[in-house]
């Protein structure tokens, strides 16, 4: 589903974000990508839904080379890609089935569309009962959700959180976490960028981890750190 | 913000439309001037009426003249006389000064003096005569008037250009967040940008508009004013065109800054 062949890219201010990366990731797969702030989790995000084009190396999503990708197709590739960010990206003015909404709207979709994915999403983010709220009125873990429901009102592929946690408090991020799972269960490929070590050592899932820009380590059923997660202190 | 830009862009096409009036009005005025210069073409003393009749012939040939009037020397006294009245005292004379002569009517301005020229070159004409300074003058006044003219407008249009161009640039940046979660979600730069072009384009129209009432008023209350004192010139501009006119010039710099300005801000 995503292939990275010796990507390297290097920011206009001179900034190596990432360096030589070739990493797979299958369909379905559940994937933590962690490492500590500027290690170049973001910027590997960033390139799988063409926020940025690497200096060299190939990037491939769902059998696209993204790299090489004209700026029209740019948008037909986003459709199929659902991106949460730490801070939900929210329309405050408008309600939470308005922000869903607002994905297949401007997407062009039909309103007898809308009126059937919208639902749907918020049914399975469990915000169907605070439709017509505000952000504002939200929890921080309900804005989340929001959020996710908008990602995945389109029905993407693949699911891409760049610190989806980030601003929650340890249960809001469970519940969150949980959602994630869920949604992979479903079939879509989940890219989880984090530095949450609690919520990466619980899950046990396959776990990347970025040094410089660099793949350091690469763990199916992994640990934030490799070796220390059986630590009782750890991974309680 | 919008109100500022449809303000400007108003200014600037009153100014834009007196600017046209005005051309148009001077650029008629001179055209009438230019219509009414004859080439004068006296004949020989020696020339009698078959000869020039032949000559008359020869001139009607070119293909740049649009008329000969033959004015025989008796007429041409007549006619100076007429034209002339009370200050031409014909008791001085003993004899007609005048020679047999015609009137040659050109069809392009541009064309009388070298079309004097070829005529003075005839055998029989003694001279063919035509106001040459006034002519190439006005060639020159009307031509030097063209140029600035374009100058100007776009000069405004420039102006009117980068108003609405800032205009939507606030506009976009209000907005930015919504754009980014468009970008985002896959909405095509297409969507993103028609509300904005679709602004662009109304604040341009909408300016124009404004431009075109007040430029109304001013024909319904200042032209006849100016008309009654100026009564030589002629003010009969095509009024529907050139609202006409302004109204495209707005639409389009609205168009054009507008797609600019999201394109440039927008990356799409």
């Amino acid at each position: 589903m995503i292939e990275l062949r010796g990507v390297t890219l290097t920011y206009p201010n001179g900034t190596r974000a990432l360096d030589d990366i070739d990493l797979s990731i299958g369909k379905a797969d559940f994937v933590f990508l962690v490492g500590h702030s500027g290690t170049g989790k973001s910027s590997l995000l960033k390139l799988l839904y063409r926020e940025c084009v690497p200096n060299s190396g190939e990037v491939t999503v769902d059998n696209i080379r993204v790299d090489k990708l004209r700026r029209g197709k740019v948008a037909a590739l986003r459709r199929n890609i659902g991106v949460v960010f730490q801070d939900f990206k929210l329309l405050p003015n408008k309600t939470v089935w308005e922000n869903v909404a607002f994905a297949l709207q401007v997407t062009g979709a039909r309103s007898k569309d809308v009126m059937r994915q919208v639902p749907r999403a918020l049914d399975l983010v469990g915000l169907s009962h605070k439709s017509r709220m505000l952000p504002g009125e939200l929890s921080g873990g309900e804005q989340q959700r929001t959020a996710i429901a908008r990602a995945l009102v389109n029905n993407p592929k693949i699911l891409l959180c760049d610190e989806p946690t980030g601003n929650l408090d340890p249960s809001n991020t469970t519940e969150i976490i949980e959602l994630l799972q869920r949604i992979n269960l479903k079939g879509t490929t989940v890219l989880v960028a984090t530095h949450n070590q609690a919520v990466v050592d619980r899950m046990r899932r396959r776990v990347v981890r970025l040094e410089n820009g660099r793949i350091l380590h690469d763990d199916e059923r992994g640990y934030y750190f490799r070796g220390l997660g059986t630590s009782p202190i750890l991974s309680g | 913000m919008q109100l500022t830009a449809i303000g400007t862009v108003a200014v600037t096409i009153v100014m834009l439309g007196t600017f046209l009036y005005v051309r148009d009005t001077v650029s008629s005025f001179g055209t009438g001037i230019l219509k009414q210069i004859e080439i004068a073409v006296y004949l020989g003393d020696d020339v009698d009426d078959a000869r020039a009749k032949s000559i008359a012939a020869k001139i009607a040939g070119d293909a740049r003249v649009t008329g000969v009037r033959y004015i025989p020397r008796k007429q041409g006294l007549r006619e100076m006389r007429e034209r002339l009245g009370r200050d031409f005292d014909t008791s001085l004379l003993t004899a007609n000064p005048l020679p047999n002569a015609f009137r040659v009517q050109v069809k392009d301005a541009d064309d009388v003096p070298a079309v004097a020229a070829s005529i003075a070159r005839i055998p029989g004409v003694a001279k063919a005569d035509f106001a040459a300074d006034t002519v190439t003058k006005l060639l020159r006044a009307a031509a030097v008037l063209g140029r600035v003219g374009l100058g100007m407008i776009a000069l405004l249009v420039l102006t009117a250009a980068i108003i609405i161009a800032n205009t939507i640039r606030l506009t976009v940046f209000a907005r930015r967040r919504e754009i980014a979660i468009m970008q985002l979600v896959g909405a095509t730069g297409m969507y993103i940008r028609m509300p904005f072009i679709a602004e662009g384009i109304l604040a341009g129209v909408l300016g124009a508009l404004v431009a075109i009432a007040v430029l109304a008023v001013a024909q319904y209350e200042v032209i006849p004013k100016i008309a009654a004192t100026l009564a030589f010139l002629p003010l009969h501009v095509d009024v529907l065109q050139l609202a006409g006119q302004l109204l495209l010039t707005g639409a389009a710099v609205g168009l054009v800054a507008s797609w600019f300005s999201v394109g440039r801000y927008l990356r799409v």
